[in-house]
């Protein structure tokens, strides 16, 4: 059974080609998939060319315009369902935060415990070092994590985590329907409260190597608020039966 | 201007305006009946305007603050309905931008393979010929 890993990417030329070497170091067994959501610089070029040399099948998928991180991990749940044959797949951010190594982790872990999803924690092992996010930044973290915990029952220590696996029964859901925005908390509630098993395994994450975060210092709070409100309307939303 | 000239006056440029914008396919004419509906409503006031009174009267409002109050409860569902459009529109959009993406996909990869069919097929005859 194959895996699917999924890099969605805004101009993300200056990180890119370090991140797909690091990949390109999995075992066998892992396919790539890039969505290049309406970049404007090389992003799309470069790793169409990559794929071009690379040893393990890479897909390169251009979005028109720029659609914002959940439409375009959506389409790479959505090309995984219409392809078949993908066991798990994997998100997996093109900016060089993530560290390849996690992602049989976190394979492993979701077979070990029959896990639906699994994220990659930064906060789940302190001593582990590594980028942590900022202060402001860890605080919206747990208030996420206390909310998520509250209405769910379900505690996971970075519910912000771009770096997460999820299972068929995650995966198909998600290629229906997935938050356009801001998508990794609500995503996760939805899987807690529909009573998927979601775990985490600890993993370093590095400062991003070029770029800018979506959220900025202004959008901080706005993020905050939707995604809060969000939640709590997705709580009173009918639970979906046979996911 | 007196408020019942400002109403005709409001009256008649709401109707050309939502004639204009329909006819220039800008406006859907699902909206412009609702559009149309709050010209008229203009209109009839400044042509009649004890409607207003009386209806003031029957409605208990004498004061002119009340009537913000009415334009709100008039462009309340209007921006409402606008909001729930947007959204309607802004899924649809997404999906068929996701379905154009994945198509331009699968045709690159058909023409790829193609091309290597193509390649072979010639190289086939080229050491055939030779043999």
């Amino acid at each position: 059974m194959r895996n699917l890993i999924v890099i969605p990417a805004y101009n993300e030329q200056g990180a890119l080609t370090r991140t797909l070497s690091e990949l390109e170091g999995l075992p066998d067994g892992y396919e790539i998939l890039l969505v290049n959501d309406g970049s404007t610089d090389t992003t799309g070029e470069l790793a169409r060319k990559w794929s071009e040399t690379c040893r393990r099948p890479v897909y390169v998928v251009d979005l028109p315009i720029n659609s914002g991180i959940g439409v375009t991990v959506q389409t790479g749940y959505i090309f995984a369902a219409q392809h078949g044959g993908y066991r798990y797949v994997i998100q997996f951010d093109a900016d060089g935060q993530h560290d390849a190594a996690a992602i049989p982790l976190l394979i492993r872990e979701c077979e070990t415990r029959d896990l639906d999803l699994c994220i990659g924690s930064r906060f789940l092992e302190p001593d582990a070092g590594g980028f942590r996010s900022t202060a402001a930044r860890r605080l919206g973290i747990r208030f996420f994590t206390w909310l998520i915990s509250s209405l769910s029952g379900v505690r996971v220590s970075d519910p912000t985590s771009g770096l997460r696996c999820a299972g068929p029964r995650a995966w198909q859901r998600f290629a229906r329907c997935y938050p356009e925005d801001y998508p990794e908390p609500e995503s996760l509630f939805w899987c807690a409260r529909n009573h998927l098993r979601i775990g985490e395994v600890p993993v370093r994450m590095w400062p991003r190597q070029t770029g800018v975060s979506s959220i900025g210092s202004r959008g901080a709070l706005y993020y905050m608020i939707k995604v809060s409100v969000a939640i709590l309307l997705d709580r009173s939303r009918i639970k979906e039966h046979g996911v | 201007m007196t408020a019942e000239t400002l109403m005709l006056a409001g009256g008649v440029s709401a109707f050309f305006m939502t004639v204009y914008w329909v006819r220039k396919r800008d406006l859907r004419e699902k909206y412009a009946v609702a559009w149309l509906a709050v010209a008229t409503l203009l209109l009839l006031c400044g042509l009649f305007p004890h409607i207003i009174m009386c209806w003031a009267e029957a409605a208990h409002l004498s004061y002119p603050s009340a009537v913000l109050f009415i334009a709100l409860g008039i462009i309340y569902p209007f921006a409402f309905s606008v909001s729930l459009s947007l959204t309607r529109q802004y899924r649809q959009n997404v999906r068929l931008m996701q379905c154009l993406a994945l198509l331009e996909h699968r045709v690159r990869m058909l023409e790829q393979n193609n091309a290597n069919a193509e390649g072979e097929k010639v190289s086939e005859a080229g050491s055939a010929g030779r043999s």
